[in-house]
């Protein structure tokens, strides 16, 4: 067994996903199969190989850091695209204890 | 009009010849939607205003006699992950169920100056997870050529969209297939260009380092219309490069016969369904009665391509997918506040949760627990795993190494100074499209029906899916597509060779 129901758990945490018993184990089974397939890869011999990060291809940006966010424009839409909101606030759950 | 019939082509004409306005074509698109969409169930929304005031405008331009550019008032579709300003996006997910986005995704920007009328958007795999979209947390697509079968996915929307004729043309984003898969299985034209070749500032990310934005279209020809139109540098998305498209279907054919194909022997292996090896086969034929030379090569880290792509894909997820906290975005209101079980109920490991959870963790595991669907919590969980101490070495810098070794194949098979191929011609998918339920149960077998796509991903080259022949919508017959894979950023060779192919069968 590469991984047990604790270690999904484990992970469920890290990822902060609330998740029933009944689907850890379910989910067990299916990483199990995948992690399994995943063993093909030992026979590959990567020695001296540099591992490929990201995309293709780099560039570097250096975006203006003007005007963008000074319209005031863009201010309504942020406050608009938030879930909850009163007046010029926004609005969350409450958090604190 | 005809318009199940439209190509970007042909609707250009008829609105130029003044056959119709664009104001009516909108609206007979949305009488088309309102009338087929209840079986098929391509679109999510409507963008009834964003489309009318669009159309009103082009309509005012042709009156002047202005010309309103190629795609004015062109009906097209949307993915659901690109954002459009004012307009709810979800990614066909709980979690942003009522997320409204503040500003346009560069593509869609690109759209509205070129004047297209956006019909919509369109159903798929929740967060672009999946090749059936079957994981959209809003019910399933039907292909329009067999009610009982999937459409392909993630972007299955799109690609049912165009073939039942309900948008001209429509945006995918192809991430291991995504595009050329639903392509295949609705037999329209799928392109995944080269990374880099389309921003993607305002999609909402999968895996940043495989996205891509593409069109579907009805034609080869109208591909390469769409795909001039959203490529290009944009600022906001630093791995966007700039390149000149124009002159993007060579006009001499000559020049494009010389360009080789290859067939790597990889992809021609069992599994391979009869309809698809015929099919493919036929379009080989095709090839080579044109006068192309063909000739066999390999790729030999082939087969370890959807094992890389399994663990660098799910290791992006898990970290773009964390900002979906239940608080930003869009918020799960049916949620029970004082619901305050833990993942640790059992009792059996110690860590943050096995305390009672703060306030602020307990929003976070149920706002996720409930927004996430199934294939979303398997791959965040497994690209957690992937990355946490431990496995790292042994999963995620392994496969990062075997992406170059498969990214390096695909250079050798393109060198000319080593006899290289030009083009390479494969399948797009083992199988015809499949029966809803069919793969649901089993997470491998449906991994399994990208292997052909994946690689290109991998290699971040440009890949087009073609529709071996014309296929009715409603003829009995499933369709079969072929895949064209080119060097980067020559998107040019694989749209010429697509669109002479394509003339042939006219």
């Amino acid at each position: 067994m590469i991984i047990d129901k604790k270690e999904v758990g484990k992970l469920a945490d890290l990822a902060r996903i609330q998740m029933e018993d009944g689907e850890k184990e379910a989910l067990r089974e299916d990483l199990e199969r995948i992690l399994d397939y995943f063993s093909e890869l030992k026979e590959v011999d990567t020695d001296g190989i540099e591992p490929m990060t990201g995309g293709v291809f780099h560039e570097n940006t250096h975006r203006h850091d003007d005007e963008y966010l000074e319209t005031g424009a863009e201010r309504e839409d942020l406050i608009r695209a938030f879930p909850e909101g009163e007046r010029d606030f926004l609005k969350i759950p409450p958090v604190f204890e | 009009m005809d318009i199940k019939n439209f190509t970007i082509k042909s609707f250009h004409e008829g609105l130029m010849k003044k056959d119709f306005s664009a104001m009516e074509a909108a609206r007979e698109f949305f009488d088309l939607i309102d009338e087929e969409d209840g079986e098929i169930h391509a679109y999510l929304r409507k963008t009834k205003d964003l489309a009318f005031s669009r159309a009103e405008e082009v309509d005012a331009l042709v009156a002047s006699g202005e010309d309103p550019g190629i795609l004015a008032g062109v009906p097209i579709a949307l993915k659901d992950n690109m954002l459009i300003k004012g307009e709810i996006v979800t990614a066909a997910s709980e979690i942003l169920s009522k997320y409204r986005a503040s500003y346009d995704a560069t593509v869609v920007k690109s759209l509205k100056e070129a004047r297209v009328t956006i019909l919509g958007q369109t159903n798929m795999d929740e967060f672009a997870m999946g090749s059936s979209t079957e994981n959209s947390a809003f019910g399933q697509t039907k292909n329009p050529h067999d009610f009982e079968r999937v459409p392909g996915g993630s972007s299955g929307g799109s690609a049912g969209a165009v073939a039942s004729g309900m948008a001209v043309a429509a945006l995918g984003s192809d991430t291991g297939g995504s595009i050329r898969q639903p392509a295949a299985f609705c037999g329209v034209v799928g392109l995944k260009p080269t990374y880099g070749a389309v921003s993607r500032f305002g999609l909402i990310a999968m895996a940043s380092s495989l996205d891509q934005i593409g069109p579907f279209t009805k034609t080869v020809e109208d591909s390469a219309i769409l795909f001039n139109t959203i490529a290009g540098r944009d600022e906001f998305d630093a791995t966007s490069v700039a390149k000149n498209y124009d002159d993007i279907l060579n006009k001499e054919v000559s020049k494009t016969k010389e360009l080789k194909i290859g067939l790597p022997k990889e992809y021609f292996v069992d599994g391979l369904s009869d309809e698809v090896r015929r099919g493919v086969d036929e379009a080989i034929q095709k090839f080579k009665k044109l006068g192309f030379k063909i000739k066999e090569i390999s790729l030999s880290h082939t087969k370890y391509a959807l094992s890389v792509y399994y663990i660098i894909m799910p290791a992006e997820v898990s970290t773009n997918l964390a900002r979906f906290d239940g608080i930003r975005y869009s918020r799960i209101s049916r949620i029970n506040a004082d619901d305050t079980r833990t993942n640790a109920e059992d009792g059996q490991y110690k860590s943050v949760s096995d305390r009672r959870r703060s306030a602020l963790e307990e929003i976070y595991f149920r706002q996720r627990g409930v927004g996430f669907g199934r294939e979303a919590r398997r791959r965040i969980l497994l690209g957690t795993f992937v990355l946490s101490a431990g496995y790292y070495d042994a999963y995620y810098a392994k496969a990062q190494k075997v992406r170059r070794l498969i990214k390096e194949d695909f250079e050798k098979a393109f060198d000319p100074s080593a006899d290289g191929v030009d083009l390479i011609l494969t399948p797009v998918t083992p199988t015809t499209a499949f029966k809803f339920g069919e793969k649901t149960g089993d997470p491998l077998q449906m991994y399994l029906s990208d292997i052909f796509t994946i690689p290109a991903n991998m290699a971040g080259i440009p890949a087009l899916s073609i529709p071996v022949k014309k296929y009715k919508v409603g003829g009995g017959e499933l369709p079969v597509g072929f895949q064209l894979m080119g060097r980067p950023f020559c998107e040019r060779d694989i749209l010429s060779v697509g669109r002479m192919y394509e003339q042939d069968a006219d």
